[in-house]
């Protein structure tokens, strides 16, 4: 153990010491990480002046209730089955609504009528 | 070490006067532990840098009551522990590739055989017995202040150094043995 005794002495004696910019170096790392940690912080409310935060607050408020009537209140048609089809041109929610293309037409629905009378 | 209180109170609030003074005060120290470890200059430095990085981000952990010397050893040698265990890994992994990559030993200075001997057998310990047997016989740590600086049981300490101790007999010897 000899061997041992002489490297734990020769590894007393082998010390690095910081060169004259290693605080320099340190304190620049810590600058990146301060700024990088500073944008991820910077969340949309930080971003927005203090003074516009309520009327913008207000608008977000607007446009979501619109959002939300549109989506969830149903289209109410503005005439009904008749005038619309009496009318020159009908809008889309009207042809949506009176015009479906899925609904067999009148003569396929009395044909499978008569149909199933014969049965 | 005498050190100025005030100093962590006003680096914990971010003052970077504060912050420069304490790497200036504390670098060599961090330099010093962090070199029982790595060999080279470059790991050293980076490892020191890491280390201040850490300091700084858990600055508020620190009580003023606390020993901040001791605080920052045990950062200091945590963060080698790490680095050392990630080495570890990326040397077993190199070793899939060829030994020669691997070793530590092909950028190591030229030294007496019988030195050479014993860092090999130093580096083929296990970091957990490696680095308190570091701490005990080249910082002359007591066993309190390592049990203290690795968050371990004093007892805990003890078995371990005498695991590292009894593993290089045996590495030494054994080698010694097969070379005559």
């Amino acid at each position: 153990m000899n061997g041992m005794k002489d490297f734990f002495e020769s590894e007393r004696k082998r010390v690095f010491k910081p060169d004259a910019y290693f605080t320099q170096r340190v304190m620049a790392r810590l600058n990146d990480r301060r700024t990088a940690a500073g944008f991820q912080d910077h969340g949309f409310w930080d971003i927005v002046p203090s003074s516009t935060r309520p009327v913008l607050a207000l608008a977000l408020v607007l446009i979501l209730c619109f959002v939300a009537g549109e989506v969830l209140l149903p289209q109410l048609p503005e005439r009904g089955m008749v005038e619309s089809f009496l009318a020159p041109e009908q809008s889309p929610g009207e042809s949506f609504l009176y015009n479906d293309t899925d609904v067999p037409s009148r003569q396929d629905v009395l044909h499978d009528l008569i149909e199933l009378e014969e049965q | 070490m005498e050190f100025d209180r005030e100093l962590i109170v006003r680096a914990q609030s971010g003052d970077p006067s504060a912050q420069e003074a304490i790497v200036n005060q504390f670098s060599a120290m961090v330099f010093r532990l962090t070199s029982r470890f790595f060999r080279n200059r470059e790991d050293v430095e980076d490892i020191a840098q890491d280390v201040f990085l850490k300091v700084f981000a858990r600055i508020d952990q620190v009580r003023p009551d606390e020993n901040f010397p001791g605080w920052l050893a045990r950062v200091t040698v945590n963060t080698c522990y790490d680095e050392l265990r990630k080495t570890r890994r990326r040397k077993e992994a190199m070793e899939t590739y060829g030994p020669e990559m691997a070793g530590e030993q092909s950028v190591a200075p030229k030294e007496p055989d019988s030195l050479g001997k014993a860092r090999l057998a130093l580096q083929r310990l296990d970091a957990k017995l490696r680095v308190p047997l570091l701490l005990k016989e080249v910082e002359e740590m007591s066993v309190e202040e390592i049990a203290k600086t690795m968050g371990l049981t004093q007892t805990n300490v003890k078995v371990r150094l005498f695991r590292a101790r009894k593993k290089l007999q045996s590495m030494l010897g054994g080698s010694e043995g097969r070379s005559k």
